[in-house]
């Protein structure tokens, strides 16, 4: 296999992760299933576009030509698109989760308000900015990095490393961090959180934020191949959904094992001759499903046992 | 006598069935008290009602002359986090472990409070010196440590922060005897000039004569002291 066919599945597997995440993070610590994360992935998109109409001329202007230009433009983009996905995530907590989350039913009835909000959205940025595919600044430039054997555009370079550290840094921050304790704690035992006077109610918010800020990471970082539309949050969830169950909810090391499979799937399957791009979805379904009959818990917690 | 806990016509259930009926009770300052009587008896549903853990409930529960009852049937478990925070620990049956984390981190989760949270480590300090066969399993995770170190693991979470009452279920359950009266003796330790103590028990053997009193349950309703019935 060509090495920049495993430099696309990383760069694949790399946004995917980030979606899967964020829904296998939410749901196993506050038991909520956000079909909204899609139209996180839309608002970050869009909110980085319009912030971008009025920065990059700015940037452009002062900075262009220097060592500066790039970084700053990076920093200040992805900050947008960080920050946009964490406030619609304390948005959706106050609409979904906030109203329902002592009452019966409450996992349906977020996936159904979730749900609603999705569709909401999308149809109001239809009206707003209209189906149109929009495209947002190329961040990174054109270049390629060559060594060894292979070349690897700056964009693909800047997704996986830039998903690898803001993952590690995430997990890093999980292990050390009071909030990190309490939101592993919730996870493992609500109950036990309660009487350890861990409210799920308030701790739920900076969960809500941080999923929806990994959301705004995917757009930004998938916006640099591919065109931003109302609906382009769509397949993302949908990879986010099932990759996440696919990788065991509540398992981040599941969730990323599992996206560079499905990346991996998706590259294999669009080289196959008689299969191509038209089948990635159905055979990463099958894969997925299969998978589950067999494990059903998922992928996570897979090397743990192995060590027996 | 400050009244640390005082409930009136405390009656909770699940669903169509109720377990507690009206239960009137009260626990002053100081005492270290048990409430005996068989499984299913309501001990546990009383402890969970304390903490607003049942189905539903109603009756006043007055926690040091504060409302902290009313009618509730939908979500359980709500108030449990500020209920906490005003001065109720609880040690639940089960133990309400996180398989994932080590004992250290289930002692950091015992510290709720700020203050408690910076002066955690030797907090900590304590809590291993109460359980020593506790500090050799430090960094072990607790999914895989066995009952009767989570028993004393759940405890002295329960132990990290001052309450004013501590709700202790079914301590011995599952333990072998040598164990049971190390964690009992353990609990009998506890100063609690300032708070009360309640610990709901099976095997009243293990109780008799070293609490303040004993209070018989059965079939949801308190019968009163039994510190008078002898064994054996």
């Amino acid at each position: 296999m060509d090495i920049s066919l495993i430099i696309y599945a990383l760069n694949l597997a790399a946004i995917y992760s980030l979606m899967a995440i964020g829904i296998s993070l939410l749901w196993s610590s506050v038991g909520m299933i956000n079909m909204a994360h899609g139209a996180t992935f839309v608002v970050s998109g869009y909110s980085t576009l319009v912030a971008s109409s009025w920065i990059v001329p700015i940037i452009k202007a002062s900075l262009a030509g220097t060592a500066f230009y790039t970084p700053v433009l990076v920093l200040s983009m992805t900050t947008v698109a960080l920050l946009s996905g964490a406030i619609f995530g304390a948005i959706i907590y106050l609409i979904a989760f906030l109203p329902l989350h002592d009452k019966p039913n409450f996992a349906i009835r977020s996936l159904i308000a979730t749900l609603a909000i999705n569709i909401a959205t999308v149809q109001l940025f239809l009206w707003w900015f209209g189906p149109r595919q929009k495209a947002l600044p190329k961040l990174f430039g054109f270049g390629r990095i060559d060594f060894l054997e292979f070349s690897i555009r700056y964009d693909q370079a800047a997704t996986i490393v830039g998903t690898l550290l803001l993952v590690g840094s995430m997990l890093l921050w999980f292990r050390n961090s009071r909030l990190g304790l309490e939101i592993r704690a919730m996870m493992q035992n609500p109950e036990g959180a309660a009487l350890s006077g861990i409210s799920i109610r308030k701790k739920a918010l900076p969960v809500m934020m941080l999923t929806g800020s990994l959301a705004g990471m995917a757009a930004i970082l998938l916006s640099q191949t591919s065109f931003l539309s109302p609906t382009a949050g769509a397949l993302p969830l949908i990879k986010g959904l099932t990759i996440a169950l696919l990788g065991g909810l509540g398992s981040i090391g599941g969730a990323m094992l599992g996206a560079l499979l499905i990346g991996i799937l998706e590259v294999i399957t669009g080289e196959i001759p008689f299969l191509g791009q038209r089948y990635v979805l159905l055979i990463q379904f099958i894969f997925i499903v299969m998978v589950l009959i067999v494990r059903p818990r998922g992928l996570g917690g897979l090397l743990d046992e192995t060590r027996k | 006598m400050n009244k640390i806990l005082e409930t009136k016509k405390l009656s909770a259930g699940y669903g169509a069935l109720r377990v507690l009926h009206e239960i009137d009770f009260s626990i002053a300052e100081g005492e270290r008290i048990a409430i005996v009587g068989l499984n299913g008896h309501g001990k546990t549903t009383l402890f969970r009602s304390l903490t607003h853990l049942v189905g539903w409930q109603q009756g006043s529960i007055l926690l040091n002359g504060e409302e902290i009852g009313g009618r509730r049937a939908l979500g359980a478990g709500r108030k449990t986090p500020s209920i906490i925070h005003a001065g109720i620990a609880m040690s639940p049956q089960g133990d309400a472990i996180f398989p994932g984390l080590t004992v250290d981190q289930h002692l950091d989760c015992g510290a709720y409070k700020k203050e408690s949270w910076k002066n955690r480590e030797s907090k900590k300090q304590q809590i291993y010196e109460i359980f020593p066969p506790l500090l050799d399993l430090k960094k072990s995770l607790v999914g895989k440590i066995s009952g009767g170190e989570r028993r004393m693991l759940s405890i002295g979470r329960m132990l990290m922060e001052e309450a004013k009452l501590y709700l202790i279920d079914e301590p011995s359950l599952g333990l072998a005897p040598k164990i049971s009266e190390s964690v009992i003796k353990a609990l009998l330790m506890v100063d609690i000039k300032n708070s009360a103590m309640i610990i709901a028990e099976q095997n009243v053997s293990l109780l008799k004569g070293k609490v303040d009193r004993m209070v018989g349950m059965h079939a949801g309703r308190l019968r009163g002291d039994v510190g008078h019935i002898s064994l054996g």
